[in-house]
């Protein structure tokens, strides 16, 4: 990747630089509202499972301020150099439909609008993008997470590489009909679309708006100055880390394609504090697998990166500037690599992208104590997958992301886990089902959705437990499918944390006979059965003796640990009333101290 | 002289304006006192009836209505010091208040911890029933669960009880049955039941609402009936009222029964007498009314005469603090008020706020300790303040310390003192017109149809200018702008509004379903608001989407619920609606609507025109400041008073009152109107705004 050899120290005029910068990022909130409002399937106006971003002519990120990190911070500017070189005549008017792993793009499921935006005298000049997780991509079974497809063709979702999707600001009604025949629900399919279309083109006008104003050139120039800004704070960032190298490994649970034992992956990381500069080196790792678990391009570029961005300071903008002081290598036919065509990479974006992640933070942590952190909670559990079926009234077909719930955030130097941040590639930025409205949309009842006391990974900052719920049918079958981790090797903890509580599923049958559930499914509920699924919690950060007796006491009040956890991990006596006995505590914990 | 009152107590002042019957207008200020609020008002009421020769029980005795707003709800629920409360929920759902509807900004910060829930787990009940969507009961309510209920009351010392049951706004019969169960054993604890308060699709909304209602109750139920006792003592005769979050006023009895409405009353009130002050001085019924104070700067849209609504006001953030689950008047806050601090970070970029230097130490020219430049100091170096007379001459100032406090930052950005100062003003001028854009453009208006309403102590310093940028028509300083809150109090309606849940396809409703929803809708007022007079102007709406999207928009019906043959044209302005919000309408798609509503409005000051206030008297003497202004240089420009001036004044010039400084740079020029001053844009100028650049 692009590397300046020096700092360089700009005199530009900073007032301008900052009111650009809160510009683009004001363009980005109102492309995001949009989408969020307008979309049509819990996907997107629930879940929010989409980015909005802008890009220069050239493919480089400016604003990220909108989207998943593991949607855009590596992938936008190689699936933008697929849309140059399949399109040379791009014009205004033009729009591109991309969902292609194999140039740049996450996962299939995430259909990408990219517009480029022209001056008064038709030259490129920047390029806004919205990508956003379908409902369904017309996959071979209604789901969006095809685990165990052997490759592209089983998996089943219809590519589109860069496909002209609108000219002259009209749809190109050729691959509408396309999508309307292969992708499920197609009204929503169809509606979803017309968001996102909406949300870019929304963008574009914001664009031709503020280039009017400021002029083109001018704008240019400042964002070169805004990615050498960038740059410069990731330095100053990097500096205050310790230099060092370290390796370390996550291991996702075995699914069909993967080693009996599960994937191990593994991340070798560089710090270089002086130079500021790190670099992920992920060669070493498995070949691709006949399932849908390897990470495309972007999934292990952007997933390394998060990995970074989640240890430093949280202020250094993330765009192209600041990325220059990210190396990240990459094999071909690597499972956390480049996947040739036809490798299925279905579930790109979360599962093994946030064991790489969680490998990055914990390698910082092994080079540096006072950062990284834990493992967040390994996704994606039932109950935040894709439902389908039939109306029991009307029979209409439906077919759905959910997200009643997700894992826990991890232990980290800072605070306790974040109790809903689901993955650490989206951050718990999606918004989860109201009870109500998911049993308006689908033909289900929540029974429960409460968290789990003693799942959190202990540590001096614990992480976020996990999350029970129970739902059933209604009065028709319906179908869950879904791709899980996190049961066998569960959020490992930091720095003598302790590891987070294991995800597990369960189908309780109309007779009350239980039935443990794989890691990966594709499960149909009858009426009378309900399915139990427990999701995994964060890792936890730092020794558990050395948690404040407060805090301890006050997870004991609100029923997140036991008193006998309490007393067994963190060393901390409850009296009979459930209150601290701050006498026993200090000696129970001198005790402990010493016998370490 | 008979007379109208309003009052908004705030933590630091009191304000009072009295509005007499010729029309004239009386504001004053006080110092709150929050151990005996109404001691602060009728401090303020004496001082008002000093100035006009007569007694405070004279004035109370004539006024025919008393306005109340105060900061008593939201600083009890931001301050932890709200009522005791327990949380009654369906059994298996005891973290809807935990887990909320999740949401999380700035995917890189993991220093802001998880919030903590409105109400702690431990005082979280749940009671075994189970209500479905079709409202059928599918587990019935268990006595036995509400005996427990009982004894934890006793046990934890609860002091208000909010009851959220599944499905409640279809089937109430639980939440009804807990109500009549903690009355029975409890007659005296204060009791919210959400299906009765704000009766809203989404289960965590509607807990929120009836915990921050619960909560409040024991505070506010007392506070309200002493308020108005005390006002009765004190020979008040006439109708006692309360601000709403919603921009309306309502009996003070109401506010009693549902304090919730309160939270956001204050800032509520800016927009209306910002409406107001549009309309008779430029004419507008759009109008962007912004209010910078010490630390935040408050912006709201009047669009077509209608105050901005919002369906999420969050108190404490969003994600991050809790929801209302009511819609309120819209005002977004930023940090950037006088006393935000700018600072040059590590990679070379001028930053404003949101830090704030607050009151104490307040900016570096305060001298009372602060090191950090502001964006005072930076009014300060560039000659916009007066050293000597800020406040009227209360806070002297210190140039030297300005000048110290931004040395390092020219240093950093490698230019001179004045420049940075200018820098730091235009920074903080871009956040207010970024604050600005969100709130115009996101709703379809073109901030240059609006005319800006200055209120706050600090707007006067960038005003003129954000006018100029934003391109608006005017930028309005009314002369009671320092009791923005209090007169819009005086000016608004009595609103009450109620809705109901009717989740179905627009297209399916039958006559008979629309005559019953508006049968229900006149119900539910009717109880609403007995007592309140007679008169109400009807507003009916409804809440809809297109099928499968999930976020409601609101399109008003009239003063009716619509028969089938006006369906049409309800379902046309749908498709018009989504369009002008979003940028595209669907009229493929089927709608449905998932609430109806209705408002009755109660104008209170029919016929009337809109108060005056007294006149500044002018200082003497001509006065002259050395100013720097962009573009221009260090000039000396003149330094009036309001009451010099008559026709439009050219700039550069400074106009200095009691409580604000105006500074009308190069281009602009300011003149008298009806109720304050006005600065427009000189196009004939050598000074071009961007937006005519580009035409």
């Amino acid at each position: 990747m692009t590397t300046t050899p020096l700092v360089r120290r700009h005199h530009r005029d900073p007032v301008a630089l900052a009111i650009l910068k809160n510009r683009f990022e004001a363009i980005a909130r109102k492309m995001a509202h949009t989408l969020l409002k307008t979309g049509r399937s819990g996907v997107l106006n629930t879940a929010r499972d989409f980015s909005c971003g802008i890009l220069t002519a050239d493919g480089e990120l400016v604003t990220g301020a909108e989207c998943y990190p593991i949607h855009v911070l590596r992938g936008p500017d190689l699936m933008h150099a697929t849309m140059k070189a399949f399109h040379p005549d791009l014009r205004p008017g033009d729009a591109v439909l991309h969902n292609s792993p194999y140039h740049g793009n996450t996962h299939a499921a995430d259909h990408a609008i990219m517009i480029p935006v022209f001056d008064d005298r038709g030259r490129h000049r920047f390029t806004t993008l919205v990508k956003a997780h379908q409902a369904d991509c017309g996959n071979s079974i209604p789901t969006t997470y095809v685990g165990t497809a052997r490759d592209v063709y089983e998996e089943g979702a219809v590519i589109f590489p860069a496909v002209l999707v609108q000219r002259d600001y009209r749809d190109i009604d050729d691959i509408i009909r396309m999508c309307e025949m292969r992708i499920r629900v197609p009204e929503q399919w169809r509606g979803d679309y017309l968001a996102s279309l909406g949300a870019a083109r929304i963008g574009e006008q914001e664009l031709l708006e503020l280039g009017a104003e400021r002029g083109w050139d001018a704008l240019e120039d400042h964002t070169r100055a805004w990615f050498d800004y960038s740059e410069r704070r990731m330095v100053s960032a990097l500096g205050r880390l310790a230099s060092g190298r370290a390796v370390a490994h996550g291991t996702h649970d075995a699914i069909p394609g993967t080693p009996p034992d599960g994937i191990r992956v593994q991340a070798d990381v560089t710090i270089d504090a002086a130079a500021g500069r790190v670099s992920i080196d992920l060669t070493d790792n498995p070949d691709c697998m006949p399932n849908g678990l390897n990470l495309s391009q972007g999934c292990a570029l952007s997933a390394a990166i998060v990995g970074i961005f989640n240890c430093i300071d949280h202020t250094v903008p993330p765009n192209a500037g600041s990325l220059r002081r990210i190396e990240v290598k990459l094999r071909e036919n690597c499972c956390v690599g480049i996947p040739r065509h036809p490798t299925s990479v279905s579930v790109a974006t979360t599962n093994l992208s946030d064991r790489l992640s969680c490998a990055v933070q914990r390698a910082v942590a092994a080079i540096d104590p006072r950062f990284g952190m834990a493992d967040g909670g390994p996704p994606f559990p039932p109950v935040a997958g894709v439902l389908s079926g039939f109306e029991p009234d009307t029979g209409a077909p439906y077919c759905n992301g959910i997200l009643f719930a997700g894992s826990g955030g991890p232990g980290n130097p800072y605070t306790d886990g974040w109790v809903t941040l689901l993955s650490m590639g989206n951050a718990g930025m999606p918004q989860m089902h109201s009870i109500e409205v998911a049993e308006i949309q689908h033909p289900i009842v929540i029974h429960d959705r409460a968290i789990v006391p003693d799942t959190g990974g202990d540590g001096r900052r614990r992480g976020a437990p996990g999350t029970l719920t129970r739902f059933g049918p209604t009065a028709a079958p319906v179908e869950v499918g879904y791709v899980s981790d996190g049961t066998v090797h569960p959020a490992e903890g930091v720095g003598g944390g302790l590891p987070g509580g294991p995800s597990r599923q369960w189908r309780v049958r109309a007779d009350g006979s239980e039935e443990i559930l794989p890691t990966y499914g594709q499960v149909v509920l009858q009426p009378g059965e309900s399915l139990i699924s427990i999701t995994a919690a964060g890792g936890g950060c730092g020794d558990p003796l050395e948690r404040e007796v407060e805090r301890v006491a006050e997870d004991v009040a609100e029923g997140w640990v036991t008193p006998a956890r309490a007393r067994a991990v963190y060393a901390v006596v409850c009296a009979a009333d459930g209150t601290i006995d701050p006498t026993a505590t200090a000696a129970e914990r001198a005790a402990r101290r010493a016998a370490a | 002289m008979a007379c109208r009152i309003a009052v908004d107590i705030g933590g630091t002042f009191s304000d009072v304006a009295i509005e007499f019957e010729d029309g004239s207008i009386a504001i004053h200020k006080a110092p709150s006192t929050p151990d005996d609020p109404v001691a602060g008002v009728l401090a303020a009421l004496d001082a008002a009836a000093a100035r006009n020769g007569t007694s405070r029980r004279a004035i109370l005795a004539a006024a025919e209505v008393f306005i109340y707003t105060s900061t008593k709800a939201i600083n009890a629920i931001v301050t932890g010091s709200a009522a005791r409360t327990a949380f009654v929920t369906t059994a298996g759902h005891p973290d809807i208040l935990l887990l909320r509807e999740g949401g999380r900004t700035e995917p890189f910060d993991y220093t802001v911890p998880f919030p903590a829930p409105l109400v702690p787990r431990r005082l979280t009940f749940q009671v075994t029933e189970r209500i479905d969507a079709a409202g059928r009961i599918l587990t019935p309510l268990d006595p036995a669960g509400l005996e427990r209920l009982a004894e934890a009351v006793k046990r934890e010392r609860i002091e208000a009880v909010a009851v959220c049951l599944l499905w409640s706004i279809v089937n109430p019969a639980h939440e009804q049955a807990v109500g009549r169960f903690l009355a029975e054993r409890f007659p005296d604890l204060p009791v919210t039941l959400s299906h009765e308060l704000n009766p809203c699709l989404r289960e965590y909304r509607r807990a929120s609402s009836a915990c921050l209602d619960a909560a409040l109750k024991p505070v506010m139920t007392a506070h309200l009936a002493d308020f108005e006792a005390r006002l009765r003592q004190e020979g008040f005769d006439g109708t006692a009222l309360a601000v709403t979050s919603q921009g309306g006023v309502v009996p003070i009895a109401a506010m009693a029964r549902a304090p919730i409405h309160a939270l956001n009353s204050g800032p509520a009130m800016a927009p209306v007498a910002g409406r107001a002050f549009a309309a008779a001085d430029a004419g507008s019924n759009t109008a962007v009314v912004i209010d910078t104070g010490g630390t935040t700067f408050d912006v709201s849209l009047v669009a077509d005469g209608r105050l901005p609504a919002t369906q999420e006001l969050w108190i404490g953030g969003r994600y991050r603090g809790h929801i209302t689950g009511f819609p309120s008047v819209d005002v977004s806050s930023v940090g950037a008020g006088g006393g935000s601090i700018a600072a040059v970070d590590e990679g070379g970029l001028l930053q404003v706020g949101p830090a704030s230097a607050g009151a104490v130490p307040g900016p570096a020219c305060y001298g009372r300790g602060g090191t950090a430049a502001t964006v005072t100091d930076a009014a300060l170096v560039l000659g916009y303040l007066d050293p000597a007379g800020f406040l009227g001459g209360r806070m002297p100032l210190d140039p030297a310390l300005a000048r110290t406090a931004i040395e390092p930052l020219a240093a950093a950005l490698d230019i001179g003192i004045e420049a940075a100062a200018a820098a730091i003003l235009e920074v903080a001028g871009e956040q207010m017109v970024q604050a600005i854009e969100e709130v115009t453009i996101r709703r379809g208006v073109d901030p240059a149809r609006a005319v800006l309403v200055a209120g706050g102590g600090a707007a006067g310093l960038g005003a003129v200018e954000l006018g100029r940028r934003l391109g608006c028509r005017a930028v309005l300083f009314p002369s009671m702008a320092p009791a923005m809150s209090a007169v819009g109090a005086l000016l608004s309606d009595m609103l009450r509004e109620v809705r109901v849940t009717r989740f179905a396809r627009l297209d399916s409703l039958s006559a008979a379903d629309l005559e019953r929803i508006g049968a229900d809708l006149s119900a539910r007022l009717a109880a609403e608001t007995a007592g309140d007079g007679a008169g109400a102007a009807l507003e009916y709406f409804l809440e809809g989407r297109y099928e499968r999207q999930i976020w409601e928009i609101e399109i008003p019906l009239g003063a009716g619920i619509p028969g089938p043959g006006e369906m049409a044209a309800v379902r046309a302005a749908f498709d018009a609606t989504h369009a002008r919000l979003f940028g595209i309408g669907d009229p493929r798609s089927a709608v449905e609507v998932v609430s109806w509503g209705l408002r009755a409005r109660t104008v209170q000051r029919a016929g009337r025109e809109l108060p005056r206030a007294e006149a500044e008297p002018p200082r003497p003497g001509p006065r002259r400041r050395r100013a720097v202004f962009a573009g221009v240089g260090a000039v000396a420009v003149p330094v009036l008073t309001p009451a010099d001036i008559g026709s439009p004044v050219p700039g550069p010039l400074i106009v200095e009152s009691a409580y604000t400084t105006i500074v009308v740079p190069p281009g602009a020029e300011i003149g008298v109107t009806a109720h304050g001053l006005m600065a427009t844009i000189r196009r004939a100028s050598g000074e071009i705004g961007p937006r005519e650049a580009a035409a």
